[in-house]
C-alpha cells in the first residue's frame, strides 16, 4: 500500500510539474518590435550557393537572399525586370545588353555593378554545377562583356530562344565578399555553402542545421516592400501532420507540402487561406519506349487509353487538372491536342491486338517513389484499368536514389516510371527538351524516346528567335509526341500553399517548384 | 577487471572495422548514384562526371575503401556529397541531440519502469497488475511513429502543454555549445530560463521514444520480481517480521535488477540507432535523422561516419553493461 501512495503521489507531482509548463499559443512570432514570418516546410536547404545547386527549398532562400537581372512573377509567368531595368537584343538574336539599376546594393553596402554580374555569371559558368547546364553550351564567361558600371553585355555562341528565360535564376554574387573567403582556389564555394553574399530583399541572420534558418529583411532594400515585416524563419517540420499542427497553433504562419488529406483538412479551419492554381508540373507515367512490350507503340497506346484518368483527380481530392497536351498550361505555345488518351477500354483492346501481344497475358513494371502515397495509388490505379487487358503490373517502390539510378541505361529503366517533371522556364524548349535524346538518362528522360524527325524539330526550334517561326514547330512537336505515346501524359497538380489570415502579399507563380515561396513580397498585417 | 575491459576494448575496434567494411559494401552495391544526385535533375553528364572525380567515386571500390580507412585515421571523416558539409562537423552537431534524447528517455523508462515492475509483481494478479500488463502490451505493440504523432497532437496540439517539435524555441538565440548537450550547456552558462525551455521541448519526443523501454523494463522487471519473491530468504526475511517496503526495495530489487540492466543497456543501444521515427515527428534534428536522409541521397561518407559513432557507442554501452554486471554480481565477476 505505502508503495502504491508513493507511486500515485510521484505521478501526482509530475503533473503539476506539466501544468505549470502550460503556454498559449502567439498570434505570429515577434523579434522586438519586428513581425517574424514562420515558414514550415518539409525540405531543408542544405546549401546556398547559387552556383551550385537549386531545388525549391534552396531557390526559396536563394531568391530571398540574392537578385537575378530579371524576375519570373505572376500567372501566366513572366520574367520582368529585376537589377536590370531594361535589356536590349542584337539584331542578329545574339548579343544582349542589360542596363543595371544605380540604386541596388549588396547587404555588405556594396554597389552591385556590371562587374558582379560579369564575375557571377563566370563563376557559375566555371564551377559548372547548379544553374550552369542552361546557358553553358551557348555562353563562354570570356563573351561577358562589362560595358560600363552599370551595362554588361552577354553575346551567345549562337542564337538561342530560351536564354532570358533562364537568366532570372542565375544569382548576383558580390565578387569581393566571396573572394575574400576563397579557400585553396575554391572561389569561395565552402564559404558560400551557409554564407551569402547578395543583394536580396532578406540577408542571413542564423543558420541551426537540420533545424531552420532565420532571415532579417533589409529594411533599406533597394526596391522596397509593401508592407512590414521584420523577418522570416524557414523552419523545418518533416512531418505533413505536425506542419498541419504547427499552423493550427500558431508556431507557423505558412505551409508548403501538405499531403492531399492534411491540406483539405486545414483548409476548411477559420483563419486558414490557400492557394490552390495549377503549376508548371507535369505528372506523368514515362514508359521506356525501348523496354519489352513498352517498346510497342500499339501496347503503349493500348496502356494509354485503358488508364482512368479521372483517378488522377480524385487521388488529389479534385486538386488537379488533366493535361491536354504534353505542354502544361502555362507553357507558352501550349494548343489543345486533339486525340489525347482518355479511358476507353475499346480502344484500349482495339490497340492491343495490333501489338504482338493481341491477348496480352504479360507483366510490366511500375516504379514510384517509396513512401509516396500517392504515387502508389496511381499504381493501384494502374493495376486495376490494365486487367481488362489482361496485363498485370508489378509495383517497385524505390528510394529517389535508386529510381534515378533504375532510370539512367535504357537496359536498367522500368517500363512505367511515375514522374513529376518541373520545367525550370516558360520557354517551351524547357518541356520540349525533356523529350530529346539529350535527356535520356536523366529522371524525366527515362522514356528513351527515339524519333529523329521530333529531336530535330526540338533543336531547329530552340535556335530560332522568330516566335512566330517557333510556334509552328513547337504544334508539330505536340501532336507527334501524343502520336508517340512516350508517355502516359497526366495532370498538373495544384499547389496546395496554407497561410494564416494575416499573412498579406502573397504572390503565386506557377513557374515555382512543389514548396517553393517567393519571399519577397510577403508581410504581416 | 581492467584486463576484461581492455581486452573487450580491443575486440571493439575490430568490430568496429568489421562493421565498416558491410557498411561500406553494402551502401555501394545499392544502385544510387550520389554523383548524380548531387548535380542535380538536369545536369549534363559531363557535370556529373565532374562531381564524381571530384569526390573519387570513379576509383574502384577496395581503393576508396583503403583511401577512406586512412582518412579516418587522420581525422578526416569527409564531405557529403549532398551537403558538402564535412561530416564530423555534422556528427558533433546531430550525435549530441540523439544522445540527449535517449539519455532523457532512459531516465523516464527506468524511473517509472522499475516502481511500476515490482508493483506489479508485489500486486500480482490483482486489478493493478493488469492495469499496468494492459500497458506494457500497448507499449510494446503501438507503433512508436503513431504514439508520437497521437501524444504531440493531444499534449501540444489539443492541450498546449507543451511544443510541437524541436529543441528550443525558434526566437531563442541558441547559447554557444560546449559539450552539444543543450541541457548541460545552458546549465553550464548559468541560463536557466533556456534549460526550461530546453526541458519543455524534450519531455514529448523522450516520452514517446521511452514507452517500448518502458514497457520492457516493466516486464522483465515483474518477471524477476515474481521470481526473486519466492525465493526462500525472503520467506525467512518476511518470517522474522521485516517490512515489506525493506525486503522489496533493498533485498530482491537488487538481484532482479541484473536482467533488468541488461535490457536497459541493450533498449539504450536500440535506441540510439532507431530514434529516426520519433525525430521525424517532433523534428529533432538527431543522428536518426542524418543517416536515414543520407541513405536515401546515397550520401556515403556521412552513412559511414554515422554508423562508425553508433557502432562504437552501442559497443561501449554493452562493454558498460557488462562492467556494471560484473559489480553487482560476484559470480560474474570471478569468471572474468
Amino acid at each position: 500500500m505505502t508503495l502504491t501512495r508513493s507511486l500515485v503521489l510521484g505521478l501526482g507531482a509530475l503533473a503539476v510539474v506539466a501544468g505549470t509548463m502550460i503556454t498559449d499559443a502567439e498570434a505570429f512570432e515577434r523579434r522586438g518590435d519586428q513581425k517574424i514570418l514562420v515558414v514550415a516546410s518539409r525540405q531543408k536547404v542544405p546549401i546556398l550557393d547559387p552556383s551550385i545547386k537549386y531545388d525549391a527549398s534552396i531557390r526559396t532562400m536563394q531568391q530571398a537572399l540574392y537578385d537575378g537581372l530579371l524576375k519570373y512573377t505572376g500567372t501566366p509567368p513572366e520574367y520582368v525586370p529585376w537589377l536590370a531595368e531594361r535589356w536590349e537584343v542584337s539584331d542578329d538574336g545574339l548579343t544582349y545588353t542589360f542596363h543595371l539599376v544605380k540604386n541596388a546594393k549588396f547587404h555588405n553596402g556594396d554597389p552591385v555593378t556590371a562587374e558582379a554580374v560579369r564575375w557571377s555569371y563566370a563563376r557559375t559558368l566555371e564551377l559548372g554545377q547548379g544553374p550552369a547546364w542552361m546557358l553553358n553550351a551557348v555562353l563562354k564567361a570570356e563573351n561577358i562583356k562589362v560595358i560600363d558600371d552599370h551595362t554588361v553585355s552577354m553575346t551567345l555562341d549562337r542564337v538561342y530562344a530560351p536564354f532570358l528565360s533562364f537568366v532570372p535564376w542565375w544569382y548576383i554574387m558580390n565578387p569581393a565578399q566571396v573572394m575574400a573567403n576563397e579557400v585553396d582556389g575554391d572561389m569561395g564555394q565552402k564559404w558560400l555553402i551557409e554564407n551569402e553574399a547578395g543583394s536580396g530583399p532578406f540577408r542571413l541572420k542564423r543558420i541551426e542545421h537540420g533545424n531552420l534558418l532565420e532571415l532579417e529583411r533589409v529594411q533599406d532594400y533597394w526596391r522596397g516592400f509593401k508592407g512590414p515585416l521584420g523577418g522570416v524563419i524557414y523552419r523545418l517540420i518533416r512531418e505533413s501532420s505536425a506542419q498541419r499542427a504547427a499552423l493550427q497553433k500558431g508556431e507557423a504562419d505558412i505551409v508548403t507540402g501538405l499531403t492531399p488529406d492534411e491540406f483539405e483538412a486545414v483548409s476548411k479551419t477559420p483563419g486558414m487561406v490557400t492557394s490552390t492554381a495549377p503549376a508548371l508540373t507535369a505528372f506523368g507515367l514515362k514508359f521506356n519506349t525501348k523496354a519489352e512490350y513498352t517498346s510497342d507503340i500499339n501496347v503503349r497506346k493500348a496502356i494509354a487509353w485503358a488508364y482512368d484518368y479521372d483517378a488522377f483527380v480524385k487521388i488529389f481530392n479534385g486538386r488537379a487538372r488533366l493535361q491536354t497536351s504534353p505542354f502544361t498550361d502555362d507553357i507558352k505555345g501550349k494548343i489543345t491536342v486533339p486525340g489525347m488518351p482518355y479511358k476507353d477500354l475499346a480502344k484500349a483492346k482495339e490497340f492491343l491486338a495490333k501489338s504482338a501481344w493481341p491477348d496480352g497475358g504479360f507483366e510490366i513494371e511500375y516504379v514510384y517513389v517509396q513512401g509516396f502515397e500517392v504515387e502508389r495509388q496511381m499504381g493501384l490505379v494502374l493495376i486495376d484499368a490494365l486487367k481488362g487487358l489482361n496485363i498485370s503490373v508489378s509495383m517497385v517502390p524505390l528510394t529517389w536514389a535508386n529510381m534515378v539510378a533504375r532510370g539512367s541505361t535504357q537496359e536498367s529503366s522500368p517500363q512505367l516510371m511515375a514522374i513529376f517533371a518541373t520545367p525550370v522556364s516558360t520557354d517551351p524548349d524547357a518541356v520540349a527538351s525533356q523529350y530529346h535524346k539529350s535527356s535520356w538518362g536523366r529522371y524525366y528522360g527515362t522514356h528513351y524516346y527515339d524519333n529523329k524527325e521530333v529531336h530535330d524539330l526540338i533543336e531547329k526550334a530552340r535556335y530560332l528567335s522568330n516566335w512566330e517561326e517557333r510556334r509552328p514547330i513547337y504544334e508539330e512537336i505536340q501532336m507527334r509526341l501524343v502520336e508517340d505515346q512516350p508517355e502516359i501524359f497526366g495532370m498538373m497538380r495544384e499547389r496546395m500553399i496554407v497561410y494564416r489570415d494575416w499573412v498579406k502579399g502573397f504572390e503565386y507563380s506557377p513557374v515555382r517548384m512543389t514548396s517553393e515561396l517567393d519571399l519577397y513580397p510577403l508581410y504581416i498585417e | 577487471m581492467l584486463n576484461f575491459a581492455l581486452r573487450r576494448m580491443a575486440w571493439m575496434a575490430v568490430m568496429l572495422v568489421g562493421l565498416l567494411a558491410i557498411t561500406f559494401s553494402i551502401s555501394h552495391i545499392a544502385p544510387g548514384d550520389p554523383a548524380a544526385l548531387a548535380a542535380g535533375p538536369d545536369a549534363t553528364r559531363e557535370m556529373v562526371e565532374r562531381i564524381r572525380v571530384e569526390h573519387g567515386l570513379d576509383r574502384p571500390l577496395p581503393v576508396q575503401f583503403a583511401l577512406y580507412l586512412g582518412n579516418i585515421l587522420q581525422g578526416n571523416w569527409g564531405q557529403s556529397i549532398n551537403t558538402r558539409h564535412a561530416v564530423w562537423d555534422d556528427l558533433v552537431l546531430f550525435f549530441p541531440a540523439t544522445f540527449e534524447l535517449v539519455v532523457f528517455s532512459i531516465l523516464i523508462a527506468v524511473s517509472i519502469g522499475i516502481p511500476l515492475g515490482v508493483l506489479a509483481a508485489v500486486r500480482q494478479n490483482t486489478w493493478l497488475d493488469h492495469s499496468i500488463r494492459l500497458v506494457t502490451v500497448g507499449g510494446v505493440a503501438l507503433p512508436m511513429f503513431w504514439l508520437g504523432l497521437m501524444i504531440q497532437l493531444a499534449l501540444a496540439l489539443h492541450f498546449g502543454w507543451f511544443p510541437l517539435g524541436g529543441r528550443m524555441d525558434m526566437m531563442t538565440d541558441p547559447v554557444a555549445p560546449i559539450t552539444h548537450l543543450l541541457l548541460v550547456d545552458t546549465l553550464l552558462h548559468g541560463e536557466f530560463s533556456i534549460f526550461v525551455e530546453c526541458l519543455h521541448h524534450i519531455v514529448l519526443p523522450a516520452a514517446a521514444l521511452s514507452i517500448p523501454a518502458l514497457a520492457s523494463i516493466i516486464r522483465v522487471n515483474r518477471a524477476e520480481m515474481l521470481e526473486t519473491l519466492k525465493q526462500d530468504y525472503v520467506v525467512n526475511a518476511m518470517a522474522q517480521g521485516l517490512s515489506t517496503v525493506r525486503i522489496v526495495a533493498i533485498y530482491a530489487l537488487r538481484n532482479a535488477m541484473l536482467p533488468t540492466m541488461a535490457m536497459i543497456g541493450l533498449r539504450f543501444g536500440w535506441m540510439l540507432g532507431g530514434t529516426v521515427l520519433v525525430e521525424t515527428v517532433f523534428d529533432w534534428p538527431g543522428i536518426g535523422l542524418y543517416a536515414v536522409e543520407s541513405a536515401i541521397n546515397s550520401d556515403f561518407e556521412p552513412i559511414m561516419g554515422s554508423t562508425i559513432v553508433l557502432g562504437f557507442f552501442f559497443m561501449l554501452t554493452n562493454l558498460f553493461i557488462d562492467i556494471i554486471y560484473a559489480l553487482l554480481d560476484p559470480r560474474v565477476r570471478e569468471q572474468i
